[in-house]
């Protein structure tokens, strides 16, 4: 039962991702690359997302737990990464912005590059330990 | 680490599913337990062993580093 709710929970909130970027991107206008690359990332991760999801539902499906001990250990690792990246990313962006380009970033930039860059390196991990096995 | 999970699956008929849905682990897991890419826990290991009926020093060989 936790396991299903988790599942329609997590179907629910990547549609509103979707119905939410559907309606920003019919009503912005001109979009320029940095909007592109931060909708590619989110797009990623939705998708990412419902392949997981979907992963999951097959598992059940068949009498299999959605979730076990390895995809556990799997998802606290991945959160780890995820924790990093944000804080590198934290620290990186304005410093790479102002160094290299002579922009300095505004707060809402850096909060989109942490919350972008953590969700990014949490799924490339988390999918890569669930591929290749998480051995220590 | 090596284990016998896989010759005593196919003492007893079993495919990875069947051994997973008996311990409560995803079909994934086994597979990477029996290839050597992931150490299951004491719980897991015992639940392995037990449904294989063996022991865990059997049915897992530790090498030394």
């Amino acid at each position: 039962m936790k396991d299903k709710i988790g599942i329609i929970l997590g179907i629910g909130i990547a549609v509103v991702i979707l119905v939410t970027l559907y309606f920003y991107l019919v009503n912005a206008g001109n979009i320029d690359l940095t909007e592109i690359i931060s909708i590619g990332i989110v797009l990623i991760l939705v998708g990412s997302a419902f392949y997981i999801l979907l992963d999951r539902i097959k598992n059940i499906k068949r009498g299999l737990p959605a979730q076990d001990e390895r995809l556990k250990i799997t998802n606290y690792k991945a959160c780890y990464y995820g924790f990093i990246a944000s804080i590198w990313s934290a620290v990186g962006a304005p410093l790479i912005s102002g160094i290299l380009f002579g922009y300095e970033l505004e707060g809402y930039y850096v909060t989109a590059i942490v919350v972008l860059c953590g969700g990014l390196a949490f799924m490339i991990s988390y999918l890569y330990m669930a591929w290749k096995g998480n051995l220590e | 680490m090596k284990t016998k999970i896989k010759e005593l699956r196919a003492r007893y008929d079993l495919t990875q599913e069947d051994l997973a849905r008996r311990v409560g682990a995803r079909r994934e897991t086994i597979l990477f337990i029996e290839k050597g890419k992931y150490n299951p826990s004491l719980k897991l290991a015992h639940d392995i062993a037990k449904v294989l009926q063996t022991t865990i020093d059997e049915l897992f060989i530790f090498e030394e580093e």
